[in-house]
């Protein structure tokens, strides 16, 4: 408003000194219009025609024309400024300062470069708008010429309106849009620059400079500068060139430098700007940082290289699949091991790829898998490409796009083949050890004992006839320990509880009162904060023991049936051994009689061949009641005995029989032999057996001399040893251990029982009985017995 | 040991004494004289050996046995009889005596009758 007013009072001024210039024209011009009036009287009314006509002419001009006075007031407008405006009478042109024909925001421009132009006699042209006869303002450039007589006095001025409007508001549109793009293009982020159609750099947004950190002019020397990398810059200037000459877009992939000296990779798009003509007038270059892309693609494919290189060397078979389940992809390990290719492989569910054991469970838990999209892991057997079917563990997991749904499978199978074979021995190990234990009745444990804590195999807890969720603990145990056996547990946990090895044996009575020999040993295997960590074994040795009170029994019984045999065997030299003194008796008994029958009667003679009756009959008796010791059936008998004594004996029985098998007798009996503890009987028996085989071993040596060497001696420390050695067939090393086995025999008409009895006898005595090959021919049986036999232990 | 021409010589070869203090007594209250020898060498080594009309031999004894000192006669052609007898009862080794022309095998102990028909068999066959 206030600039409103403002220009009013301007206009106002203006007017005034407007109104006195015309003033001062119109009286001139009044006093040449006297002056020459009747110069001019003749020549007005061809003025006037002339005057009609190029009002006419004017009227008629497809234009705006107005006619001015020299000192700017209107004297004329021409039909097409009235219809325009409106406005018909042309004094209402003059008062355009006031009356709202100019724009009011144009008239101070207007009037000043009027008032300009009227006082310089300059032409003028100014735009502004005039109002139409609707109201509306509409632009024009009003352009104006001085009409100046022959003296060269400005009469009039001559003024055209042309209608601007259109071609205004284009520019100004033009002008917008071109503010607007240099916003755009300095907005862009991404650099962007202008080349001349030569290829010269024209212009570059401000992002270009901020790039570089140069000056325009400084980007008009990239080919030389360094601002495009130098191995890149003979291509690119290649290819700009070319483009230039060609006219076609172009693009290079480049490095140009930052400002801090790094190159970055860049597209560069270069687009030509054609006129209508076609000709080239400017290109127009993008250029895109695609660094960061660049390098991501790099990555990408460095990614994807190993990626491949891993699962090609995955110690494993790799399988994609489609999100429907199909095979996609195998590996290289898989199509080695399958020894198939793709295609075939993705008929895995009916070419026998899987084992055909497998196969119903798998494809009903892959197509559950596939269906609700769970990651799966399972184990598989695939045949291999020679036909052999190896386990697999097969884990699958899906991959999902951003949304969520699955694009494809990934199958991961290891091969664990040897692993499941581990697997499956270490059970069967496990089994038979359990086994084992249970076959054996051992039981094993391991012991905490100061915590308390026990760990019992299947097995000992079975002896102890605990069920598995026993708590075992060391007063449970001691619950079940025979009274009589209690102080033995005790000092034998006593001892453990020092970390000591221990070996025990006690009875326990169990819950169904079963009485059962437990014997074991534990060991310390670790100390832990000072506690001694026991391993051990223990085991049920009930039966054995019943069995070994039954194998003594039967050992008895075999001595027995040994000492039989013997007797049998030895019935010749016993009719021999006894025969003799009978024969003795009856023959002297006889000649006895003779004697004192004849006469004289011969009684010095019956008296003497008497006298022999009687030392016959004690012989026979004597070697009764040898043969009746020997082969009476007794218990095992421990007296104070003289093995020198025992063995003489033996040697006694055994004399006629030596000599009838031709064998010479050598006996070196020790004079301080002390005496043993032993069963007489049963020592004897095992001389007896000794001398015997000795001298059956010689039964067929003919180019040697028979001997036998019976001798006693003691041995270093308390034992007593007593040796049998003959000259006969010998006995070879491999058989001599086999010597000591019951029923093996060298002697196609022995019973082979002997030497293992006798063994069993010396081992009762805890004295040993062994072989040996002579150095020459022959060999040397021994025994040896502790003086005094260690007490029989318990259980034994 | 030739006592009165007439009285047969009966040669007793046994390795047990009892036997050769017993039984040359009997021989000679039966009427015949009697030598002992304790092996068989003694006798084959002694100039009873051309004498003796009849021979009771042991048949088991250390060195030469009684079956050998028999093969031994026969393969010097010395037709003594010969009564064995044995403290050994096995009945089985008499046969083959006998075939080989043995008088009598006796088994110890045996009575005075047996031995005197043994020595009557072994006379008479000569």
């Amino acid at each position: 408003m206030s600039k409103g007013i403002a220009n009013q009072a301007r206009v106002g001024r203006q007017r005034a000194r407007v109104g006195s210039k015309r003033r001062r024209v119109d009286k001139e011009l009044e006093e040449r219009v006297a002056q020459r009036a009747s110069e001019l009287a003749t020549a007005n009314e061809a003025l006037r025609e002339s005057e009609r006509n190029w009002r006419l002419v004017l009227d008629n001009i497809p234009g705006m024309v107005a006619v001015l006075a020299a000192d700017g007031t209107a004297q004329f407008v021409n039909r097409r400024i009235i219809e325009y405006t409106g406005m018909t009478r042309v004094e209402e042109y003059k008062e355009w300062g006031t009356n709202g024909t100019l724009h009011p925001e144009d008239l101070a421009h207007v009037a000043e470069a009027f008032t300009k132009s009227l006082a310089s006699g300059s032409p003028y042209q100014i735009v502004h708008r005039v109002r139409r006869s609707d109201g509306v303002y509409r632009w024009f450039q009003s352009s104006g010429v001085q009409c100046r007589d022959a003296s060269g006095q400005t009469v009039q001025w001559c003024s055209v309106l042309t209608d601007f409007d259109e071609r205004k508001r284009a520019e100004d549109a033009l002008r917008e849009r071109e503010r607007e793009s240099r916003l755009i293009v300095n907005s862009i982020p991404g650099l962007v620059a202008t080349l001349t159609p030569a290829g010269e750099v024209e212009l570059v947004n401000d992002q270009v400079l901020q790039y570089c950190g140069g000056t325009l002019r400084e980007m008009r020397q990239w080919a030389t500068n360094g601002t495009v990398h130098p191995e890149d810059l003979a291509h690119a200037v290649d290819v700009i060139g070319q483009s230039m000459m060609s006219g076609d877009t172009y693009e290079i992939i480049e490095r140009l430098r930052r400002f801090d000296g790094i190159y970055r990779w860049f597209q560069v798009r270069g687009l030509p700007f054609r006129d209508s003509g076609g000709r080239i007038v400017r290109w127009y270059v993008l250029l895109t940082d695609i660094d960061d892309l660049k390098r991501a693609e790099e990555a990408l494919r460095e990614s994807e290289r190993e990626s491949r290189l891993i699962v090609d060397s995955i110690p494993g078979l790799v399988v994609a699949l489609a999100h429907d389940g199909e095979v996609e992809f195998v590996n290289g390990q898989g199509l080695e091991f399958f020894g198939l290719p793709l295609e075939e492989l993705k008929h895995w569910g009916t070419n026998g790829a899987i084992h055909p054991e497998d196969l119903p469970q798998l494809m009903e838990d892959f197509t559950q898998a596939i269906a609700s999209g769970q990651p799966f892991e399972w184990e598989v057997r695939g045949r291999r490409f020679d036909g052999v079917y190896r386990w697999f563990q097969s884990r699958g997991y899906p991959l999902r796009d951003p949304s969520g749904r699955i694009v494809r499978w990934y199958n991961l199978l290891t091969d664990i083949h040897d692993r499941k074979r581990a697997e499956e021995e270490l059970r069967r190990a496990y089994d038979s050890f359990a086994d084992a234990q249970r076959l054996s009745k051992t039981g094993s444990f391991i012991t905490d004992l100061v915590a308390d804590e026990h760990r019992w195999s299947d097995e000992t807890l079975r002896i102890f006839e605990f069920d598995s969720a026993t708590k075992v603990t060391s007063q449970r145990i001691r619950d079940m320990v025979h009274p009589d056996d209690l102080r033995s547990f005790d000092s034998v946990m006593a001892r453990a509880m020092t970390g000591s090895d221990v070996t025990f044996g006690f009875r326990i009575v169990t819950a169904q009162g079963a009485v059962k020999n437990i014997r074991g040993v534990a060991h310390v295997i670790d100390q832990i904060e000072g506690r001694p960590m026991f391993v051990g074994a223990l085991q049920d040795v009930t039966e054995r023991m019943e069995a070994e009170e039954a194998l003594n029994k039967a050992r008895s019984e075999l001595a027995h049936v040994a000492r039989v045999t013997t007797v049998s065997a030895l019935t010749a030299s016993i009719a021999h051994e006894i025969n003799q003194p009978l024969s003795g008796i009856i023959t002297n008994a006889g000649t006895c009689l003779r004697m004192l029958a004849a006469d004289p009667p011969d009684v010095d003679g019956a008296r003497e061949t008497a006298k022999r009756t009687i030392r016959d009959g004690n012989r026979a008796s004597d070697v009764i009641t040898r043969l009746r010791a020997l082969f009476s059936k007794k218990e095992f008998a421990l007296e104070s005995l003289d093995l020198n004594d025992a063995t003489r004996e033996v040697i006694a029985l055994s004399l006629s029989d030596l000599q009838r098998q031709r064998v010479v007798l050598q006996s070196e009996f020790a004079d301080d032999l002390p005496n043993v503890t032993g069963d007489r009987v049963q020592l004897q028996q095992v001389i007896l057996n000794l001398v015997r085989n000795a001298s059956d071993a010689m039964m067929d040596v003919d180019d040697r001399p028979r001997q036998l060497l019976v001798r006693t001696e003691r041995e270093n420390g308390d034992r007593v040893r007593v040796t049998v050695r003959d000259s006969g067939i010998g006995v070879d090393r491999q058989s001599m251990n086999k010597l000591f086995d019951a029923f093996y025999t060298t002697k196609s008409g022995g019973m082979g029982i002997g030497l293992s009895v006798s063994r069993s006898i010396v081992e009762r005595h805890h004295g040993r009985l062994w072989a040996e090959p002579n150095d020459g021919p022959g060999a040397t049986f021994s025994f040896s017995i502790p003086l005094e036999p260690i007490p029989r232990s318990h259980g034994r | 040991m030739e006592v009165m021409g007439q009285q047969p010589l009966v040669s007793v070869v046994d390795d047990d004494e009892s036997v050769r203090e017993s039984l040359p007594d009997l021989l000679r209250q039966c009427g015949f004289a009697a030598q002992t020898f304790s092996s068989a060498e003694a006798f084959l080594a002694s100039e009873a050996l051309d004498e003796t009309r009849c021979l009771i031999l042991d048949i088991a004894m250390p060195g030469m046995s009684g079956p050998d000192l028999q093969q031994e006669l026969i393969r010097r052609r010395h037709q003594i009889p010969i009564v064995f007898i044995t403290a050994h009862s096995d009945e089985s080794v008499r046969p083959e005596l006998l075939a080989r022309g043995a008088a009598e095998c006796l088994f110890k102990p045996f009575s005075e009758a047996a031995l005197i028909d043994a020595l009557n068999t072994a006379l008479r066959m000569r």
